[in-house]
C-alpha cells in the first residue's frame, strides 16, 4: 500500500512555468535557488544544479532533456501555493521539446544575462512562449557583475522582443538575489490553470524517459479531467491503450500521489515498455471516455541530420548495437538503421535533431559504452523525385540515384544577433554558405539582428565556429527549419586508387563542387599515411574527374642503428608503430585514418 | 660477478664517446679489471671506438698490448663540408691519418663507420668518399642513415630550417649504391647497416641481434641477462655518485614477457640479411612462414633454405613489414 503525503490542492493554488534563457544566462542556477528558498530541497543536499542531472548536461552548461519539480510556496499572501517548475532544453536541437514543455505551462520567467543582453536563443524561446500566450516575467540575472548593465538590457528585450520591461525584476542567481520577488510574480501574475476535472482526460506528454524498473515515465500536464492508478488510458496519436499503474509528482524526488487534476503536472506510469509508444506532444486520454479532440500541436518530429556510426572495430558490431538500443530507450528522437559500408564495413545510419544532438550521443557511446566509433561525415536528408516520379528520402549521400528529376534540400530561417562591429563579415559568411537574407534590425543601439535563409547542409560544416570566431564569441543563433527547397545539387565521389569510398561522398552544390573537389582531395592528401602503395586520389562528379592527388608510395623507413644495445627503445618504437595502425580502417590494401572521414569538414 | 660466475667474455666493445681519450695507465687498470674479474676466450673480439684526430701510434701500441684487437674509426665522411655540417671536430685529412697510423701499428681489423643523408651530401659525394673508404681496405664498414635526434644542436638547425634533411629517393640511392658498390670489392652486406670481408664481421654486434646476454658498463650503457634489459642513467654524474653510494646505477629496467621475446626474436632476427631460421621459429611456436604469406607474394620478404628474410625492396621499409609481420603472428 503506497502511503501518499497530504496536500492541498484547487487549481486557483496552482501555477504552472518554465524557464527560458539563452545558455549561460543562469537558469540552472536560478532554478537551483527556487528549489532552495521553497525548501524542496535543503543547502545541504543541493548539488550544484539538480536539474541537469546528466553528467554530459553538466559539463555542457545545457540542458539535454525536460524535467519538472513540484515547489510549495507560502506566498505573501498567506496562501500556499504549487509551483510546477517545468524546465525546457535549451539548444535549438530540442526546440519541438522545448514548445511541448511550454504549452504545458501558463508562464515563463525570461532570464537574461545583464552582461551579455539578448541572444539568440534569449528570442527564439521567448518567440515562442509568446506563440503558446504565455505570461512572460522579465528576469535580469547577473546584476552583480561588474558588466551588468540592467538598464541596456531591458531595452534590449524591449526592443526585440517587443514586451514591457518596466517591472523585470533585477536578480542575481549567484547570490539569491530577487528570489523572492521572482516568486511573488510568478503567483500574481501567472494565471492560475482552466480545465475541468469532470471532462475526459486530457493530458499532454511533454517527456518521457526509461527507467529498469518502472519501465517508461511519462511526464503530463492534466489539461481535463483526472487520472489515477487503475485507469484505463489511451494515446492518441498511436492508438494503443495502457493501464495505469501510478501516478506522481517530483518535489524533486519522485513521489506518488492518489491522482493528478486539471491544473496538474506530473507523472504516469502505465506498464509502457518503450519510450518510442509515447511520443512528445501526443495526448494521453481515457480508453473509455476519450476526449473529442487531442491537445494542439503535435507532431511527429524527423531527425535532421544523419551521420554513419561504425565500430573501429569490426567485433564491436554487436556492442554498438546494443548501446545504440540502449540509447534509444530514452531518446525516441534518434533513430538508427543497420547500414553496409564498403569501406567501413557493418555499422549504423544514424539520425539525429541536430548536430549538438548528433556530438551527445556519440560522446556517451563512445564514454557510456566505451567504444571505439568510426564516424562519416554528417549529412541533412535530401528529398529526392526519382525519373518514375517516386519521392525518396536521401540521408546517405552514395545512395543519391545516378538520375533523378528533382533534388531539394533543406533551408532553415536563421536568426544571428551580432555586436555592429562585426555585422561585415557575419554577412559575408551567410553569402558564402548561400544564405538570402530576410531581416536587418537594430536592436538597441550596437546590436545588430540579422535573418538569413540558409540551406541547412551549408551549416552543418563550420558555420557556427567561424560565426564565433569571427566575432570574438559575441554571436549568437539559432534557427528554425522552413522547408525543402530546390536546389543545383551534384555528387562528389571520391576514389581511391580507382575505387569509390562510398563513406566519402557528399552531395554538394554544383557552384562549389570543383572548389569542395580539389580541396578535399588536398586534404586527404595530407591525412592519408603513406603505404606500400602510390594511393591515388580523385574527386569525381559522375564520370567526371574533377581533381587528383596522390600519396607516394613508402619507400623507406628511417634504417636507425640500435645504439648500444638499447633493444627496448627499437621494440617501443614498432609497438607504438602498430598501435598506430590498429587505429586505421582496411579499404581494400590501403589502410585509412579515421581523420580521413571528417576530412570533408575540414574544407571550407 | 666473479669470474666462476660471470662466464667467458667473447668480445668486449669499448665505445660511447672518445674512449681513446683516456690514458694509456687509465686502460691499463680497465683491462686489469676485466683480466681479474672475467675470463675472456681464446678468440674474444676486443674493439675501441675512435674518432679520427684522437689516435697516435704510441696509444695504438699500447691498447694492443693489452689485447685490442679491432678498432672501429668514426669517419663518417671525407667530404669536410659534410663534416663541417654534422658538427664533426676532424677533418677528412686527420681521417687518412689516422687510418694510415693503425695500418702502420699492424692492425687489419679496423672497422670505418660512414654516414648517407646528410644535409647538403650529394651522390657524387656519397660515391667518392665510399669508394675513398674502401681504398683504405677496411675489414669492416658500417652505413649508417643520418638520423635526426631531439635536443641536439643538430635537430635544431634542422628545426629552424637552417639545414634540410635530402630527398628520400635520394637517401635510398645511397643506401642502394653503398651495397652493390661495396660487394664488388667483397664486403657481405650482412646486417641492414653493416659490411665485412669474410671472417671480420662484428662479433659484437652479431651477439645483439642473436639476443645473446651482455653487461653494459657506464653511464646510459645496456644490459640483457637472463630476461631482464636494463639500461643505465645518462647522467655520468649521477651514475658515478650512484655507484659510490652502493646503488645500481640503473634507470630503466624490463623483464621481457614471452610475447616481447618473440617479438624481439623477429624484428633482431630480420636485422640480418640472412634472416630468421625457420626451425628456430618454430620451436618458439611461431609459424613465420604461413605468417609471411602475403608479405612473400609482395616481393618484401623471401624464403631461402632454413631462412625468412628481407628481400631488398623489403629491407629499406624493414618497420613497415615487421610491423605487418607482428600482426599476422598476433604478436
Amino acid at each position: 500500500m503506497i502511503k501518499y503525503k497530504a496536500y492541498m490542492k484547487t487549481p486557483k493554488n496552482i501555477r504552472n512555468f518554465s524557464i527560458i534563457a539563452h545558455i549561460d544566462h543562469g537558469k540552472s542556477t536560478l532554478a537551483d535557488r527556487l528549489l532552495e528558498y521553497t525548501g524542496a530541497l535543503s543547502s545541504r543536499e543541493m548539488t550544484e544544479q539538480v536539474l541537469d542531472s546528466m553528467d554530459l548536461e553538466k559539463e555542457r552548461g545545457i540542458t539535454i532533456k525536460a524535467h519538472a519539480v513540484r515547489l510549495t510556496y507560502n506566498a505573501e499572501d498567506g496562501n500556499s501555493y504549487i509551483l510546477n517548475l517545468i524546465d525546457t532544453p535549451g539548444h535549438v536541437d530540442f526546440s519541438y521539446e522545448v514548445s511541448r514543455s511550454l504549452a504545458s505551462c501558463e508562464g515563463a520567467l525570461l532570464i537574461v544575462d545583464a552582461s551579455q543582453g539578448v541572444e539568440a536563443q534569449t528570442l527564439a524561446n521567448a518567440y515562442l512562449a509568446t506563440e503558446h500566450n504565455l505570461e512572460i516575467i522579465p528576469v535580469i540575472n547577473k546584476i552583480d557583475l561588474p558588466a551588468a548593465s540592467p538598464e541596456e538590457t531591458r531595452k534590449q528585450i524591449e526592443e526585440a522582443i517587443g514586451i514591457d520591461c518596466s517591472d523585470a525584476i533585477l536578480a542575481s542567481a549567484k547570490e539569491g538575489r530577487g528570489t523572492k520577488e521572482i516568486l511573488e510574480a510568478i503567483v500574481n501574475r501567472i494565471p492560475a490553470p482552466k480545465g475541468d476535472d469532470s471532462n475526459p482526460l486530457k493530458a499532454l506528454i511533454f517527456d518521457s524517459w526509461f527507467d529498469n524498473y518502472q519501465g517508461v515515465i511519462v511526464l503530463v500536464r492534466i489539461f481535463d479531467g483526472k487520472v489515477m492508478a487503475g485507469k484505463k488510458i489511451k494515446l492518441m496519436a498511436t492508438g494503443d491503450s495502457f493501464e495505469v499503474a501510478q501516478v506522481g509528482i517530483f518535489s524533486p524526488k519522485m513521489e506518488p500521489v492518489p491522482e493528478l487534476v486539471s491544473g496538474e503536472v506530473g507523472y504516469i506510469i502505465a506498464g509502457i515498455k518503450m519510450v518510442t509508444d509515447t511520443k512528445i506532444g501526443d495526448t494521453i486520454t481515457g480508453a473509455d471516455e476519450p476526449a473529442k479532440e487531442p491537445c494542439p500541436g503535435y507532431k511527429d518530429i524527423k531527425p535532421m541530420v544523419f551521420c554513419g556510426l561504425y565500430p573501429t572495430q569490426s567485433h564491436q558490431y554487436e556492442n554498438l548495437r546494443d548501446a545504440l538500443n540502449k540509447l534509444r530507450l530514452n531518446d525516441s528522437s534518434f533513430i538508427y538503421e543497420p547500414e553496409t559500408s564498403l569501406a567501413l564495413g557493418f555499422g549504423f545510419r544514424c539520425g539525429f535533431l541536430g548536430l549538438l544532438h548528433m556530438e551527445i550521443i556519440k560522446e556517451r557511446l563512445e564514454r557510456e559504452f566505451d567504444l571505439a566509433l568510426l564516424s562519416t561525415a554528417p549529412t541533412v536528408v535530401y528529398r529526392v523525385t526519382k525519373t518514375d516520379m517516386e519521392v525518396v528520402h536521401i540521408e546517405n549521400p552514395s545512395r543519391l540515384p545516378e538520375t533523378y528529376e528533382i533534388i531539394e534540400e533543406p533551408f532553415v530561417l536563421a536568426t544571428i544577433f551580432v555586436p555592429k562591429d562585426f555585422i561585415g563579415p557575419i554577412l559575408d559568411l551567410c553569402q558564402e554558405k548561400r544564405g538570402v537574407q530576410r531581416n536587418f534590425t537594430y536592436i538597441g543601439k550596437d546590436r545588430i539582428k540579422v535573418e538569413y535563409e540558409l540551406p541547412l547542409n551549408e551549416i552543418l560544416w563550420d558555420f557556427y565556429d567561424r560565426l564565433k570566431s569571427i566575432s570574438k564569441g559575441y554571436a549568437s543563433m539559432d534557427y528554425e527549419f522552413i522547408g525543402y527547397r530546390e536546389s543545383d545539387l551534384v555528387k562528389l565521389n571520391i576514389l581511391l586508387n580507382g575505387e569509390v569510398v562510398d563513406a566519402l561522398s557528399l552531395i554538394v552544390h554544383k557552384d562549389k563542387s570543383y572548389y569542395k573537389g580539389r580541396e578535399l582531395s588536398e586534404k586527404l592528401r595530407q591525412i592519408i599515411p603513406r603505404q606500400m602503395y602510390e594511393v591515388v586520389i580523385q574527386a569525381a562528379i559522375g564520370n567526371k574527374i574533377i581533381a587528383r592527388e596522390s600519396v607516394k608510395a613508402l619507400r623507406k623507413d628511417v634504417l636507425a642503428k640500435c645504439y648500444g644495445g638499447d633493444i627496448t627503445r627499437k621494440r617501443k618504437l614498432l609497438e607504438k608503430q602498430k598501435e598506430g595502425k590498429k587505429r586505421m580502417k582496411q579499404f581494400g590494401k590501403l589502410e585509412l585514418p579515421q581523420e580521413a572521414f571528417l576530412a570533408v569538414l575540414k574544407v571550407k | 660477478m666473479k669470474k666462476d660466475t660471470a662466464g667467458t667474455l667473447r668480445s668486449i666493445y669499448i665505445g660511447g664517446g672518445t674512449p681513446t681519450l683516456l690514458s694509456d695507465k687509465c686502460f691499463g687498470e680497465l683491462f686489469r679489471c676485466l683480466k681479474d674479474n672475467y675470463n675472456f676466450s681464446s678468440d674474444i673480439e676486443i674493439t675501441v671506438e675512435a674518432n679520427p684526430g684522437t689516435i697516435d701510434g704510441s696509444k695504438i701500441d699500447a691498447i694492443i698490448s693489452l689485447g685490442v684487437n679491432r678498432l672501429s674509426l668514426g669517419v663518417q665522411s671525407f667530404n669536410d663540408n659534410e663534416l663541417k655540417t654534422l658538427g664533426r671536430s676532424h677533418d677528412s685529412e686527420d681521417a687518412f691519418r689516422s687510418i694510415e697510423t693503425i695500418k702502420i701499428a699492424g692492425m687489419k681489423n679496423f672497422s670505418i663507420d660512414l654516414m648517407y643523408g646528410i644535409p647538403g651530401q650529394t651522390m657524387d659525394s656519397w660515391r667518392d668518399t665510399i669508394s675513398k673508404a674502401v681504398r683504405l681496405s677496411p675489414a669492416h664498414i658500417s652505413a649508417y642513415e643520418l638520423t635526426p635526434e631531439e635536443h641536439t644542436p643538430f635537430f635544431k638547425l634542422l628545426e629552424t630550417h637552417k639545414v634540410s634533411m635530402p630527398d628520400e629517393e635520394l637517401i635510398l640511392e645511397m643506401y642502394n649504391h653503398a651495397i652493390d658498390y661495396l660487394a664488388g670489392f667483397g664486403y657481405e652486406h650482412y646486417e641492414i647497416s653493416n659490411f665485412a670481408l669474410p671472417e671480420f664481421k662484428c662479433i659484437h654486434n652479431l651477439n645483439y641481434w642473436d639476443r645473446g646476454e651482455y653487461i653494459g658498463t657506464g653511464a646510459g650503457a645496456h644490459s640483457f641477462i637472463g630476461k631482464m634489459r636494463s639500461g643505465n642513467i645518462k647522467d655520468i654524474n649521477a651514475y658515478i655518485e650512484q655507484l659510490n653510494n652502493g646503488i645500481i646505477p640503473e634507470s630503466e629496467s624490463t623483464k621481457l614477457t614471452s610475447e616481447e621475446t618473440l617479438k624481439e626474436f623477429i624484428f633482431l632476427g630480420l636485422r640480418k640479411t640472412e634472416g630468421i631460421s625457420i626451425s628456430k621459429s618454430q620451436q618458439t611456436g611461431l609459424n613465420i612462414v604461413d605468417a609471411s604469406g602475403t608479405l612473400i607474394n609482395e616481393g618484401l620478404v623471401e624464403i631461402v633454405e632454413d631462412f625468412l628474410r628481407l628481400t631488398r625492396k623489403g629491407i629499406v621499409i624493414s618497420n613497415t613489414v615487421i610491423v605487418k609481420l607482428f600482426e599476422k603472428l598476433g604478436l
